[in-house]
């Protein structure tokens, strides 16, 4: 791969990476927007949106798989961390590897069954607020479970390379 | 077979695979031996969006963040010092009093230490208090307020044990309520020890002072009424809680956005972006660990778990001492939230079954977490006291080990007089 390929695809990375961190904040105001009109329309004129609580919902639901998503982009996840902080180097790139490896795994399993509950859904045609059916609220569990374990695949890559560095050709 | 794959489980999760993807691996690996569909996992991922509860976890971790990035620490310590710290043992009492109030609004994320300490610090010194103590003081005030509203760990406690709850109705507004009395009674018993610990080093008093008080207030106008209301609020049922956090955020957004102007619009994207990758992780582990825990107690496992405890515990008190003793070895290693979200579901059916109120045990569980953050070896406030205070962690641990044997005490108090708990809410 030439320099200029390299630069190119960085590009692009970069602009999904803000997308990725633009949609998160348009989610997050229009979250907090939605929240304190439903509370105004309640307390002042004794109404508010019908579909505007199950919106909310569903909101924080894609605010936190994306968020997650973000997480991944740098192993940022919650995990216990004890043992490894007193392994030594090259052991723990071995682990990082491993572990990396193994969430990759787990993460395309999920992406895979969680692609079928949402086939199933479709199916049955629910709709869930106005007149966006369930499955698409439903969408965004393969969605984020596919890229956290594309995340997680290019990590053990990175990790990969790290560690054969230190064997002697 | 099942044993070994548990095994490597536990290892992984130990060699710092991070634990959403051990729980779905637990999970998925007891639903395939049990021969249900694995989108059973999905379905309970989905019901996330069925619990209405849970937006306060996302607008309370944003305008915690907000509060966190912005002067808010500054002005809160110079009022409360203002208005407080004429008092014998007044800045040490100011520095509980605070560090309470804003590790509830930011959550006991080590912000804390960092924002307040690096205020706290450098002005107990001055004022005449000991190096040693000071030290300890800001690294134990890291974790103080996790009991008193709007502190997530607590709202996520409630969330769990109403999803896991057999009949008895465990509601967050109840849950802070029971709180109030454990938080003060820390409060005063740390204020206590502060003012037996320097009876001989005599701390200069300083006078009260009208002006100062009121260029204080004018101040921090602002910001005086969100605790009151976010208080108020919930502890009078006005608000439900995920509306006062609503209301909380998009006040603290307008305040410090636009009044004070102390956080710029290309901070508040980064803002945005860390405070919800910290709310990502943990909804990501409490989805996916609705899944183990439905697999759970399909399998019986609480049930089995009490038979087992049952075989070797058979009072109330011995199984109290040693829920104790365990949850603050759990704390020490693990972070809150997760041990809340693993642990909640595997204890809280044992412990009904030996008597204890699901609020009570509440209180109980956080009260032992708050200790785990500053228990040494690995308890994480104190690495980040160190890296802060540039301080080598031996030091840490020497200065904060008194205050630790006071807040032991508080929960062994809290633990074994239920009433304190329970007394505004029966």
């Amino acid at each position: 791969m030439t320099s200029k390929q390299t630069s190119f695809t960085q590009t692009i990375i970069t602009v999904l990476q803000k997308i990725e961190v633009g949609i998160l904040i348009g989610l997050l105001l229009s979250m907090i927007f939605m929240a304190v009109l439903q509370i105004v329309l309640r307390n002042l004129f004794d109404s508010g949106i019908l579909w505007g609580d199950a919106l909310i919902r569903i909101l924080v639901l894609w605010i936190g798989l994306i968020g997650a998503m973000v997480a991944s982009r740098n192993n940022h996840h919650i995990s216990i961390d004890v043992i490894s902080r007193f392994l030594p180097e090259r052991i723990k790139e071995l682990t990082n590897l491993i572990t990396a490896i193994f969430t990759s795994l787990v993460c395309a399993v999920m992406t895979y069954f969680s692609i079928g509950f949402v086939i199933m859904e479709k199916e049955d045609g629910l709709m869930a607020i106005a007149n966006i059916p369930v499955w698409v609220c439903e969408s965004i569990i393969p969605v984020s479970f596919a890229i956290i374990s594309l995340r997680y695949i290019i990590l053990s890559f990175t990790c990969l390379s790290k560690l054969l560095k230190h064997i002697p050709k | 077979m099942i044993y070994l794959l548990i095994a490597i489980l536990i290892l992984f999760a130990l060699l710092g695979a991070p634990l959403f993807s051990i729980i779905i691996a637990a999970a998925m690996t007891g639903f395939y031996f049990g021969d249900i569909d694995l989108s059973v996992m999905a379905i309970e991922l989905y019901r996330i969006a069925d619990t209405p509860i849970l937006l306060a976890l996302p607008l309370f971790t944003f305008a915690g963040y907000i509060l966190g990035e912005s002067n808010t620490s500054d002005r809160l310590v110079r009022l409360t010092q203002a208005f407080f710290g004429w008092m014998p043992g007044g800045l040490a009492i100011v520095a509980f009093i605070v560090c309470a109030l804003f590790t509830a609004f930011t959550g006991a994320s080590g912000v804390t230490i960092v924002a307040m300490g690096a205020l706290l610090y450098p002005a107990l010194k001055q004022a005449g208090y000991k190096d040693k103590f000071s030290l300890g003081l800001v690294t134990t005030s890291g974790s103080l307020g996790l009991l008193l509203p709007p502190s997530l760990p607590l709202i996520l406690y409630g969330v769990i044990a109403q999803q896991m709850s057999s009949g008895v109705e465990i509601s967050i507004e109840k849950l802070f309520i029971a709180g109030i009395l454990p938080a003060i009674l820390m409060i005063i018993l740390l204020s206590l020890w502060s003012i037996w610990a320097n009876r001989k080093n005599r701390v200069p008093l300083i006078s009260f002072s009208l002006q100062k008080a009121l260029l204080a207030a004018r101040e921090a106008i602002w910001e005086i009424p969100l605790p009151i209301f976010v208080f108020t609020g919930i502890y009078s049922g006005f608000f439900a809680v995920s509306e006062a956090a609503a209301v909380t955020a998009m006040y603290v957004l307008i305040v410090e956005v636009f009044i004070y102007k102390e956080i710029r619009f290309s901070q508040l994207a980064s803002i945005i972006r860390e405070s919800m990758v910290m709310v990502g992780g943990i909804l990501l582990i409490l989805g996916v660990s609705l899944g183990l825990t439905n697999y759970l107690i399909d399998a019986e496992v609480p049930m089995k778990l009490f038979e087992l405890c049952q075989t070797y515990v058979t009072s109330k008190l011995v199984f109290l001492i040693l829920l104790n003793i365990f949850l603050l070895i759990l704390g020490a290693m693990l972070d809150i939230f997760s041990a809340i979200i693993i642990m909640v579901p595997l204890m809280l059916p044992v412990a009904l079954e030996y008597g204890v109120d699901p609020v009570h045990l509440g209180i109980i569980f956080l009260a032992n977490m708050q200790i785990g953050y500053f228990t040494p070896p690995v308890g994480m406030n104190l690495f980040i006291a160190g890296y802060r205070f540039n301080k080598p962690i031996m030091d840490i641990y020497k200065a904060t080990i008194p205050f630790m044997l006071v807040l032991l005490l508080a929960v062994l108090i809290i633990t074994y007089w239920p009433w304190l708990s329970l007394v505004f809410i029966s």
